[in-house]
């Protein structure tokens, strides 16, 4: 068993300052371990997932998070993709005037080329992409939109978890990846998750939804409210949640 | 004034009229002065009068000192299947013309001695309005006549090719009038390439005459010298359903201006005129354009994508005239810009004329940074974030691109973006 993620006390807030929305968050994940986050709106569990992948509206006041051992925090967003974070957003960029295919075939051989692998040639790129986007219902058609640009929301969903089969992350990190899928594309981007993940690897489970839960079976299920976490147990801590909502955790 | 009028020994002081005309260019030119910050229609982008110091007339491209490496004699190498014309360091190589049967050819020189041709010169453009226009006249002598006969539809592309390549500061003051006759149909590629390191000055002016029904996609890539300076005239009358599609690249250069002057003159007649520019360096890139709706039923079109680096300079200038009484016209315009560098600048100009009623026409202009979210959203995918920014950049200029119906000559251009952000 490895440690992949260390989070000690960490405090972030808006990258200015003028906002402090972590505040004292303790967190271990471990290869082969999938941790689920639940949290009122507004909690800062989107804040948490940006500041693992990067995003520099965000900073940390205090504390530390060490991926695999390294000191996080001072890499660029695009080292820890390569070193293995993924992010699936729960708001997925549009960009105009850039396919998806050819998106995702920057994306693969950027990864490929830090690793020290040739980059893929248009042909052999195509071939693996389309197998993974077969399991996980994504059209060709869509593969030759322009990415995110006009997609639906679960078709946005489908596509992140599709980019997150390609990259095959360490740690992936899925900020309501359920929110906005129909009841038949839960199921195909749940199984698309749980080929994914295997003892090398963890996942961080951002939901309000039990639904996902069922699907894909958190290890650990950690209550988040006001940028920490107040309680952590076992997925019943989800079943509790779902019948008595967050009141009583609150107040406790 | 630099210029030593009486020293330049042109061809053609036998004919009075093309005398005339020069003696005609020269006073105009004089007259309107050297534009500068003062002069509306260069306001935002001029260059210095003392390039015309030993400037040096070309009597033929071997003269210029055309060294070791000279390409002038070379065959002309097209980069797709295309018929060619080629000039060197300003001159038109008739050995290097490859045409087919319905196009003619011939230097200016020629054209101007059969007489056939003054019908045309300096008709589709005021000369008061255009100082270099007004100084090519001065200087009349170089270019081409090209004529597209009556129904004649060209399978492929005309690729003109203009290569520079000699030591000496030159001047280029090329004249082309372009004709398509009634229901003809024709590509034409203007590549303009210049050697590394050269410096040259062209003036380059060509009327367009678009007779009914004809279709003219008309292509210019300036892919000039860095220390190059480019000015062109490119005046266009277009008659009844007769379609003109243009698109001008600019690359890199010390000052590259691209002026369209198109009037709409009969019922149906079409223009698009796109563009993009691309510069990093300390190049200045000006594109202007003159659109006149003087008939009913007429449309007008421009998209124009242009990104500013470094210390860079990029400017727009679109004016949509719209004649009183014209019925059911339409004129739409597009400027989109990324502004790189706090060091470089972007200048546009949108202006409509409309005195009529029963017409549309609108008009945008953007200018800006990359988008954070874009960018972030790449990197979360690995991407670097120079390789992020490259793919922006690439697809901002692309989406003008696109918009090339020749599909040879697009996919030639989105290929030269590709070789520049890789
Ligand atoms: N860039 C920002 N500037 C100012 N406030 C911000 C910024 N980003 C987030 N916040 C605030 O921080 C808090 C946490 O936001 P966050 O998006 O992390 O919540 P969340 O737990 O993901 O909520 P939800 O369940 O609704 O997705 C919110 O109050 C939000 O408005
Ligand atoms: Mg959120």
């Amino acid at each position: 068993m490895e440690k992949i993620l260390e989070i000690n006390n960490l405090f972030a807030g808006t990258y200015d300052g003028t906002k402090e929305i972590i505040k004292g968050l303790n967190l271990t994940i471990n290869s082969g371990e999938i941790h689920a986050i639940m949290g009122p709106n507004g909690a800062g569990k989107s804040t948490l997932a940006y500041l693992l992948a990067g995003k520099k509206d965000y900073a940390p006041t205090a504390g530390q998070i060490q991926f695999c051992g390294e000191n996080l925090l001072t890499m660029k967003p695009e080292e820890r993709a390569n070193a293995g974070i993924f992010l699936s957003m729960q708001y997925p960029v549009a960009i105009p005037g850039v396919s998806t295919s050819n998106f995702l075939k920057h994306a693969l051989n950027a990864k490929r080329k830090y690793q020290g692998l040739n980059e893929l040639d248009a042909a052999d790129f195509l071939k693996i992409l389309r197998n993974t986007a077969k399991e996980l219902g994504v059209s060709p058609e869509m593969l030759k939109r322009e990415i995110n640009v006009g997609f639906s929301g679960g078709e946005k969903k489908r596509l992140e978890v599709l980019q997150m089969k390609l990259l095959e992350p360490k740690l992936a990190v899925l900020d309501e990846t359920d929110s906005g899928l129909d009841i038949d594309a839960l199921r195909t981007v749940a199984q698309g998750v749980n080929d994914l993940h295997n003892q090398n690897n963890a996942l961080l489970i951002i939901t309000h939804h039990l639904d996902l839960l069922n699907l894909i079976k958190p290890d650990f299920v950690h209550i988040y409210a006001d940028g920490h976490i107040i309680r952590s147990g076992s997925k019943e801590l989800a079943i509790e949640l779902e019948q008595n909502g967050y009141k009583s955790f609150l107040e406790a | 004034m630099a210029i030593d009028w009486m020293n330049n020994h042109l061809w053609g002081d036998d004919i009075p009229w093309l005398i005339g005309l020069r003696e005609k260019g020269q006073r105009m030119f004089e007259q309107l002065g050297w534009p500068n910050a003062k002069t509306e229609a260069w306001k935002y982008s001029y260059f210095p009068q003392q390039i015309l110091d030993n400037l040096m007339v070309c009597p033929d491209s071997d003269s210029c000192q055309c060294h070791e490496n000279c390409h002038c004699h070379d065959k002309i190498k097209t980069p797709f299947a295309a018929y060619g014309i080629k000039f060197c360091n300003g001159r038109l190589h008739s050995e290097h013309v490859n045409l087919p049967e319905g196009v003619i050819v011939k230097p200016l020189v020629e054209a101007i001695y059969e007489g056939e041709v003054k019908k045309y010169i300096n008709k589709s453009f005021d000369l008061d309005k255009f100082p270099f226009a007004a100084l090519n006249t001065a200087f009349l002598e170089n270019g081409m006549m090209l004529i597209v006969e009556r129904g004649v539809k060209l399978s492929q592309p005309i690729f003109i090719h203009y290569q520079q390549h000699q030591k000496v500061h030159t001047f280029n003051n090329i004249r082309n009038i372009i004709v398509l006759e009634k229901g003809a149909s024709a590509t034409i590629t203007e590549h303009y390439e210049g050697e590394r390191g050269s410096s040259y000055f062209n003036n380059i002016v060509n009327e367009i005459y678009a007779h009914d029904e004809s279709q003219l996609r008309h292509y210019i890539v300036n892919n000039e010298s860095e220390t190059a300076y480019h000015v062109a005239l490119n005046a266009a009358d277009l008659r009844a359903n007769a379609s003109y599609e243009a698109f001008v690249m600019q690359g890199e250069c010390a000052f590259c201006r691209h002026e369209s002057y198109i009037r709409l003159l009969q019922k149906g007649a079409a223009a698009t005129v796109n563009g993009a520019y691309q510069l990093c360096n300390n190049g200045i890139s000006d594109i202007t354009t003159n659109i006149f709706h003087l008939a009913s039923n007429t449309d007008s079109q421009q998209l124009v994508k242009g990104v500013a680096d470094g210390r860079s300079k990029g400017v727009f200038q679109g004016k949509i005239h719209i004649a009183p009484n014209i019925k059911q016209s339409e004129g739409h315009q597009q400027h989109r810009a990324l502004l790189l560098s706090d060091n470089a600048e972007i200048d546009a100009k949108p202006e409509l004329e409309i005195f009529a009623e029963d017409v549309k026409c609108s008009h945008g202009n953007t200018c800006g940074d990359l988008d954070a979210e874009q960018l972030f959203y790449m990197q979360s995918r690995g991407i670097s974030l120079d390789d992020a920014k490259r793919i922006l950049i690439k697809a901002h200029v692309d989406e003008a691109v696109a918009t090339i119906s020749d599909t040879k000559v697009k996919n030639w251009l989105l290929n030269i973006i590709t070789k520049k952000t890789p």
